[in-house]
């Protein structure tokens, strides 16, 4: 059927095949399908041009040494990705992007699910506990780094002051600890949010399952190795996924507490990216970048999806 | 709710109470420091209570924050966008269900290889197309990107959900002449009211909070949002910065206070939306 948006004029011939259909089955179908069409076309039209197109024009400039303004752009071939991998500064911020990745995934996913397990217990107060680890989620990636960053600088060190003390609390202040101060911080942000979602996991448990274990001689150990875990495993793969997919696009969370210092110690790969496209003026080296950037995603998203997946089954 | 409180159970209630103060530390401080006066930041030890209320930095805050102007321009984007994508996802989720042929078929694959692709991997060139369809400074036009990154998503779930509808509804309609236009909006749209709220919760959210793309195509001062604004909070008043606590306070409590009395809706547009 030829629906290359070229024959878009029946809509009339649509209303009007109503009280021919009977006869003309095929047409029928014809100007349905043409109706669904038309339904489409909007969506389609805003996704193509708000995702597609740039992301085409994307892969084409990074074949350019084009600067983002002018109107010179020379193919160039593959000279800014030969220069990617030879960029000291992009393989930095990789490795950081890389490591506050795993660790976020790390320590999130735990602690999300160890919450949640607490949370789902006969405790008092839950909704309240709830409330409160999951609010700072509603707060922007802006606020949360001024918050830290506040807490880091003044209000930590000042507490040293009073009880006489000398815990390093300035994490922001030097390379070696500015990682730690951010995984902190953004953990303080999300891991409510994948608690919600594993509390939503396990109130799906079925109840007999943990009577069955309990008729069994089960101790809650085993309950929670055998039937816990187990049946959280889609829970498990949608958390994984959505923290580490996440921690890789930081980019406000940085700007707004140590806007990548001190030195490049904290840029992150999608600040690298942005640096290079509107401060140093180099948008055909910056999508080279963001085309590799995707390309990692990619992998790690099919990975990620294979092993646990895998996972799922065995269990 | 008195049954079995056991020795393991008080364990774990105390835990979680330690848990829970380590989360309303910096809440805490933001609150107290807001209301303090600037010789008392550095005078007083960061957990004393204020001596007086300093209602003063709020007003200060509240006028860098330009707060009307931004908090609108928030709202009309996070609103718009947000009604227009579930407008959008609807139709688009019901042709590719109810259309049911290769092209479809075809048309939904492509939707859904954009769930992988982030927009942050792809705002420089959104930037450059953007600006040559005149995107910077234009509410518009960055509505439209919200819409064109956000429809994969919201495509996956609305299809997900459109599935389960039964087709006996809408074949009663076609029998009383209605056309397949008609029955989307007055029989199919009100059916999605359940993956409409979940959408809204979550999309808001991410749209609501969102830094990049604000920051990069409006740059007219009449037209910055919240987040872009609250990121020149603190360098505005770095000595006196608890008036940056105060804007910390005055541009979270609308989403705050959204929540308090959304609370139900939130935790199922997060778990819904993610879930499946």
């Amino acid at each position: 059927m030829n629906l290359d948006g070229k024959n878009i004029q029946p809509i009339d011939a649509a209303v009007s095949a109503k009280p021919t259909s009977i006869f003309h089955k095929k047409k029928k179908a014809n100007s349905s399908s043409m109706q669904y069409f038309l339904l489409l076309l909007p969506p389609l039209l805003f996704f193509t041009v708000g995702m597609i197109i740039p992301l085409m024009m994307g892969i084409y400039n990074s074949f350019t040494d084009w600067d983002g303004i002018s109107l010179e752009k020379h193919w160039i071939g593959l000279a800014n990705y030969m220069e990617i991998f030879k960029d000291e500064m992009f393989i930095n911020s990789f490795k950081f992007t890389g490591l506050f990745m795993i660790f976020n995934t790390l320590i999130q996913n735990v602690a999300a699910f160890v919450f949640a397990v607490f949370l789902d217990s006969s405790i008092r107060a839950k909704n309240f506990y709830r409330i409160i680890i999951f609010a700072p989620v509603l707060l922007s990636p802006i606020l949360v780094g001024q918050i830290w960053t506040k807490m880091y600088g003044t209000i930590l060190p000042s507490i040293n002051d009073i009880l006489g003390l000398s815990i390093n609390f300035n994490l922001f202040s030097s390379p070696d600890t500015v990682l730690t101060g951010l995984v902190i911080a953004n953990n303080w942000q999300w891991i409510g949010y994948w608690m919600l979602i594993y509390l939503a996991g396990l109130q799906a448990v079925p109840k007999d399952l943990y009577e069955a274990c309990t008729v069994d001689g089960g101790n809650w150990w085993q309950k929670f190795l055998h039937i816990t875990i187990p049946m959280l495993g889609p829970s498990i793969t949608i958390c994984t996924i959505g923290i580490a997919t996440g921690s890789l696009k930081v980019y406000e969370l940085i700007v707004a507490s140590t806007g990548g210092g001190p030195g490049d110690s904290s840029k992150s790969t999608i600040m690298y990216i942005y640096d290079s496209a509107f401060m140093s003026q180099r948008s055909s080296y910056a999508s080279a970048m963001s085309v590799v950037f995707l390309f990692v995603l990619l992998i790690f998203a099919f990975i990620q999806l294979k092993i646990l997946r895998k996972r799922e089954v065995e269990l | 709710m008195n049954k079995r409180y056991s020795k393991g159970t008080f364990l774990i209630q105390v835990i979680v109470t330690v848990i829970a103060l380590f989360y309303l530390i910096p809440f805490l401080i933001v609150i107290l420091y807001a209301f303090k006066s600037p010789e008392e930041i550095i005078s007083s030890s960061p957990f004393s209570l204020p001596e007086r209320l300093e209602w003063d930095n709020f007003s200060q805050a509240f006028e860098a924050l330009n707060f009307l102007q931004s908090f609108a321009n928030t709202s009309i984007i996070t609103a718009s966008a947000v009604l227009l994508i579930i407008l959008l996802s609807g139709m688009a989720a019901y042709s590719i269900v109810r259309g049911r042929n290769k092209f479809f078929n075809g048309a939904y694959m492509f939707f859904i290889a954009g769930i992988l692709i982030p927009y942050q991997v792809i705002f420089v060139p959104m930037f450059v197309l953007g600006s040559k369809l005149g995107f910077i400074n234009n509410l518009f036009g960055i509505i439209f990107l919200y819409i064109g990154t956000s429809l994969p998503f919201a495509i996956f779930v609305m299809a997900g959900f459109m599935k389960t509808i039964p087709k006996e509804i809408e074949e009663a309609a076609f029998i009383d002449g209605c056309s397949i236009m008609r029955t989307f909006w007055i029989i199919i749209l009100p059916m999605l009211k359940p993956v409409a709220a979940a959408l809204t919760i979550i999309l808001s959210l991410q749209i609501w909070n969102d830094y990049l793309l604000p920051q990069l195509f409006l740059s007219d001062n009449s037209m910055k949002t919240l987040t872009v604004m609250q990121s020149t909070l603190f360098s505005a008043f770095e000595t006196n910065f608890n008036v940056g606590f105060a804007g910390i306070i005055i541009s979270s409590l609308p989403i705050l206070i959204l929540f308090v009395f959304m609370q139900k809706h939130f935790v199922k547009g997060i778990t819904m939306g993610s879930g499946k």
